[in-house]
This record gives structure tokens, sequence and C-alpha cells, in this order.
């Protein structure tokens, strides 16, 4: 059974989104506040995790930025804000989707259940590819840069190994979202930004990237 | 009757105004350079008639004077004639025909009683002035000098003067068309300005710099604009609010009202029913939630992109049951378009959706260009068509078409068609509707831009 964490400072959000996950087969904690919800899941790791971006006290990003400092947990956003600013913030801080409310429990299921079939180790394992001092494996489920293992999450990874079995082709953003995301349709944001966390991690200069490259209007590339 | 605009108005009463002091000011040099002329022909006239009296007086001074012969004796030449009157006869030089009555009785009276005397007559037509010099009690002499060349300048004078006068009140009228130009000019650009705002851009001011004399005007309008602007704001704000607001408790309902469809079969008949009736009104609230604050985020420009339009057409019919065939890509027409991908995909799943509750579903989605880079889509449906009077009013909000309200179960929001009309809008283009040759309609949204 898939384990979920609801965070969410509503209490009747929250109730009735517990009561809709069990009845949709998952195990489903609750938390109502952000540091609540970070103890339980370093106590009782949950596979997948639902968190507002209104909490009091710490705050949703922050939530999600601490989480992130040793969980590669898929993350998922959902929030009744809907600006570019709240969804990009969101993903910056390590989200892996971002939801908008009111969310149809059906949605909510499917993209759970898309994180966490890409979350599983790939049916057909590659060995390591190198581009430059960037050493991709996927059977490891590991990234080396100049040697040294690079923390990457398991949605950066899945969209690293993606782009590295296209090697020195051009995939858009929407091929992107279907074959990483899951989504037949989606938020491109979702793209740009977990491609932009990605280049913190593995490129010498971010602004000037040298491996993973952007071609205007037609989507990313990974390249030697 | 129509009122005269600002400008001829102006300009009329500059032509006016120049016309009414150019001609008293050609009057009254036409008056002052007569009477100058005049006076001073007349004090010559007089002079010189003197001096020939002087002459006849010398020379009938004799015992058997030769009138002609004293007459021809004077130096007249062609514009004066001289005239002697003994007793009651007239004696002129032979050649000459005196008129009937050359010298007016009063003139000869005031002579005959010894008085030198002068008047302008008109002889034969000619304006002629007689200058009359008593010699004797019973002879008087006359002199008839001809002022017809004072009357041709005087002619020549006053055409001059009445072209100077035309042409100052032509002056005049230029003048006046050339500062109400100028003294108009920020009107015109108030009335542009209020078109650009009509036409829906709140951004648009006056440049409160361009003239310290229409600071006022231009302030007052920029503030009036500003207003407007804030409250179309407040209102745009007040509805993604409610929206917002509205959210966060169709969260709750929508879970809950999951959790009660999943039980449908513990319940009994029912209460299954009622939970079908809130599940299925919750996911419309829910839509039309999702319509409202979509509508309140169409005031941002289009994100144009590359996009495959016929890939997202295909994939709107796909995800509503509808077979991937119904979609035409016109021959020559390319699949990439430029175009807010986001905004696109709107159109398509609102037309398609449209097609599906009212039109007995869609026979067709044609994409295609209609020149100029503009890209069109295109839903047709064998529905019943759209009646005429309706086809502007569709695309208003909450509008939901005739057939509509005769259909019971709908579960359209009434904002499909607006989000339609805004998305077009974004890209410069507009929606419509017509008759689908073969019954049915064809509802058209033309992408400006997107073909490139």
């Amino acid at each position: 059974m898939t384990a979920v964490l609801v965070i969410e400072d509503d209490d009747r959000i929250r109730l009735a989104l517990l009561l809709a996950l069990e009845e949709e087969g998952y195990t489903a904690q609750g938390a109502a506040t952000a540091e609540e919800g970070l103890r339980q899941q370093r106590e009782h790791p949950a596979d997948n995790v639902l968190v507002d971006l209104m909490l009091p006290g710490l705050d949703g990003y922050e939530c999600i930025r601490r989480m992130r400092r040793d969980d590669d947990v898929p993350i998922v956003v959902v929030s009744a804000r809907d600006d570019t600013h709240d969804i990009v913030a969101a993903l910056e801080a390590g989200a892996d989707d971002y939801l908008v409310k009111p969310v149809a429990v059906k949605e909510l299921t499917a993209r759970l259940r898309a994180l966490r079939r890409r979350g599983r180790a790939r049916t057909t394992p590659v060995t390591a590819q190198v581009f430059g001092d960037l050493e991709i494996s996927e059977e490891a489920g590991e990234v080396r840069k100049a040697g040294r293992p690079v923390p990457v999450t398991r949605t950066e990874f899945r969209l690293l190994c993606e782009l590295a079995d296209h090697a020195g082709r051009v995939l858009s953003r929407q091929q992107l979202l279907s074959r990483v995301w899951g989504y037949e349709t989606g938020d491109e944001r979702l793209v740009d930004v977990h491609v932009g966390r990605l280049r913190q991690k593995i490129e010498d200069d971010p602004a000037n990237p040298r491996h993973l490259v952007t071609l205007r209007g037609l989507g990313y590339k990974l390249q030697r | 009757m129509t009122r005269l605009g600002l400008r001829a108005r102006v300009t009329a009463a500059f032509a006016v105004g120049a016309l009414l002091l150019a001609a008293s000011m050609a009057l009254f040099s036409y008056d002052l350079t007569r009477r100058s002329l005049l006076e001073e022909r007349e004090r010559t006239a007089v002079r010189v008639a003197y001096f020939d009296a002087a002459v006849v007086r010398s020379g009938l001074d004799t015992d058997e004077p030769d009138v002609v012969e004293v007459l021809r004796s004077l130096d007249t030449g062609s514009s004066r004639r001289p005239l002697l009157q003994i007793n009651e006869s007239f004696h002129a030089r032979a050649a000459e025909v005196v008129g009937d009555d050359p010298v007016p009785e009063a003139l000869r009276r005031m002579v005959r009683r010894g008085e030198p005397a002068v008047q302008r007559v008109r002889l034969n037509g000619q304006p002629t002035l007689v200058v009359g010099v008593p010699i004797s009690a019973t002879i008087s002499y006359y002199e008839l000098t001809s002022l017809r060349e004072v009357e041709d300048t005087f002619q020549v004078v006053a055409l001059t003067l009445t072209a100077v006068a035309i042409m100052v009140a032509g002056s005049g009228a230029a003048l006046g068309w050339y500062a109400t130009r100028h003294s108009v000019r920020p009107l015109t650009a108030v009335a542009d300005a209020a078109e650009r705002i009509a036409a829906g851009d709140v951004t648009t001011r006056l440049d409160p710099t361009t003239d310290p004399d229409l600071t006022r005007l231009s302030s007052s309008f920029n503030h009036m604009v500003d207003q407007l602007a804030r409250r179309i704001e407040r209102d745009r704000r007040f509805a993604a609010d409610v929206s917002h607001e509205l959210r966060s408790p169709l969260q709750t309902l929508a879970a809950a009202a999951s959790v009660l469809n999943r039980r449908r079969e513990h319940q009994d008949e029912r209460t299954a029913t009622a939970a079908g009736l809130v599940a299925d009104e919750v996911a419309r609230f829910q839509r039309l939630v999702d319509d409202l604050i979509e509508l309140a985020r169409t005031e941002q420009p289009a994100q144009r992109q590359r996009v495959d339009v016929a890939a997202l057409a295909r994939e709107a019919c796909r995800a509503r049951d509808l077979p991937e065939s119904l979609v035409r890509l016109a021959p020559g027409t390319p699949t990439g378009w430029q175009v807010d991908r986001r905004r696109v995909e709107q159109i398509l799943r609102n037309l398609l959706d449209n097609a599906v509750r009212y039109g007995g579903g869609p026979v067709a989605v044609r994409l295609s260009g209609a020149g100029s880079g503009v890209g069109v889509v295109q839903v047709d449906d064998a529905g019943p068509g759209v009646p005429a009077a309706d086809r502007e009013v569709i695309f208003d909000r909450f509008v939901r078409g005739r057939a509509a309200h005769a259909r019971a179960g709908t579960d359209g929001t009434g904002l499909g068609l607006a989000l339609v009309a805004e998305h077009a809008a974004a890209h410069g283009g507009r929606a419509r509707v017509d008759d689908r040759p073969g019954g049915g309609a064809s509802f058209h949204v033309e992408l400006p831009g997107s073909l490139s």
C-alpha cells in the first residue's frame, strides 16, 4: 500500500483528503503544520507528500526545502494559489508537481500514480553514460560529477535519464512532460524549473550550460 | 441643421473679422485718397481758371473783341474747356459742342452776383468740374475740367483695395484654420486616447507635459482613466478573489463527494441518488470556478510559442472519446503554430464540449490558414445551428444557447464560449459562428500571427 502524507492546515480539507485517499486505497496520514509534517516524514517516511503552501509557522516553501535536504520523496503542492510566481517558487524549492485547488480526487491519484511509476527502477537499465565529467548510472540510480556523487531528486534523475537516453537530440517540453511526469498535457513551467534546478547541480556555470542546453522554441538537449 | 464644427466656426470668424477690418481700412483709405485727390484737382482747376479768366479779361479789353479767338488763345490742353457767358448766351471754341445746359443754374447765379464758384457735375455722362469766375457784371467765365482721369485713378484704387481686402480675408481664414489646427490638436489627441481606451487599452494616458495651457485637460483626463482602470481592476480582482476564496471549501467538497461516490453501492437508492447529485454539482462548481479564474486571467497577453496544434486537437478529441479522425489539417497548413498553448488548448476543449452539449457532437475540427499569418480553428457540428440573432450574444458570459434552456441536465458553466472569445482576442483575433453548409453550426476562431 502506498503511504501518503498530507500537510494541510485546514482541518476540513485535510480530513476530506485523507478520507478520499483512503477510499482510493492509499494509507494516508495528516499533519496540520510543516513542523509536524517534517517530523512524521522523518519517523514514518511516506511514499508521497502532499503539501499546502499557506501554513502557520514554517510555510510550505520552507517545508519543501527542509524535506528535500535528505529525502527524494515525490512532493506535490496542492495550493489555492495559481500565480506563476508561487508555482515557480514552490518547484524551485524542490516540489515535483503543483496542483491548484480544487483538485478532483481522480486527478490527484492519477498524478500520484504517475510519480510512483517513474519513481521505480526502470525496466531496461542501461550502463552508465558519460557526458564529459558527468556520469549517469541508471542502474545505481546515481549521478556523479568529477567522481563525486551529486544529490538529485527522483524527478531530476528521471529527467536526466530521459535526456541521456536521447543524447544529442532535442526533446520538447511536452515530450518531457509526458515521459518524465506521465502527463498527456500539462504545465511546461514544470519542465523549465526542473531543468534549472538540475543545471545548478550538474553544470560548472549554470547560466551558461555546457551539457544541458536550451534550444529556443524547441526544447532541451543533453550533450557532451 | 447641423452645427458647424469648431474649426469651421473659428475659421469663419477669422475670415469675417479680417474682411471687416480690411474692408473698413479700404473704405477709409479710398475715401481719404479720393478726397485729397479731388481737393488737389479742384485747387489746381481753380488756380488755372483764375489765370485763364485773367487772360480772357485782357483779351476782351479791346473795342471789338473776337470772343472765339480769345478763347482759342487759351492754352487749355484736352482736359479743359473754356466757356464764356456774355449776357445770356454762351460762347465756346468753335469746334466744341456745348451741351444744353453745361453750367448749373445755381452756379450761374452765384457767379453773376460776383462770387467765384466751383461745382462738380456730370456732363454727357462724364464727371466734370465747373469753375466759374466773374469777369464783369454781364460776363462770366467758366471752365469745364474733365475729372475722367481722376475717376479712372479712383477705380484702380478701389479695385486694388477690394483685392487687398479679399486677400486679407483669405489670409484671415487661413490663419484661423492654421491656429485652430494647433488648438484642436490636443482635442484630437484626447479623441484618439478615448478611442484606444474604448478598445480596451486602459493603459493609455495623455502626455501632460506637451502644453502648459492644456495641463488641466490632460491631468483630469488621465485622472479619469486612472479611476476607470482602477475600477476595472477592482472588479476583476473581486471576481478573482471570490473564486480563490471558493477554492478551499471546494477542495473539501470535492474530496468528500468522491468518498460518497465511491460508496454508492453501500447506500440505499435515495442516498445514492443524492450523493450522485452532490458529486455532479461539485464537479460543475469546480469547472465554474476554474473558468471564472481563467476569465480573470485573460487580461494577460498571449504567451506565444511553437505548438503542434493538430496534435493538440487530436489530444482534445481523445480526452473526450471522440475519434481523432475528426481533426483535419488543410493542405499546405503547417502543423507548428505560434500560439499560446494553454489558450488554444482551452479553445479546442471548449468548442468540442460546446459541440457535444448543444450541437449533437462535432463532425469536424478543421485547422487552416486564412492568409497573412492568420491561423483558423474551426469546429463544425450537426446540431440545430445558432439563430442569427444569437450569434453575437452567444460569446457573452453566462449565456447559454436557447436549445440549452429547453434541454434538461446541462452541465455547462456558461463561460466556455466567452473564454473562447477572450482567448481569440488575446491573440488579436476573434471568434464567430456561422451556419454549416448542410446544417449545424460552424465555430471559427481566428488567430492572427500564428502562421509565420
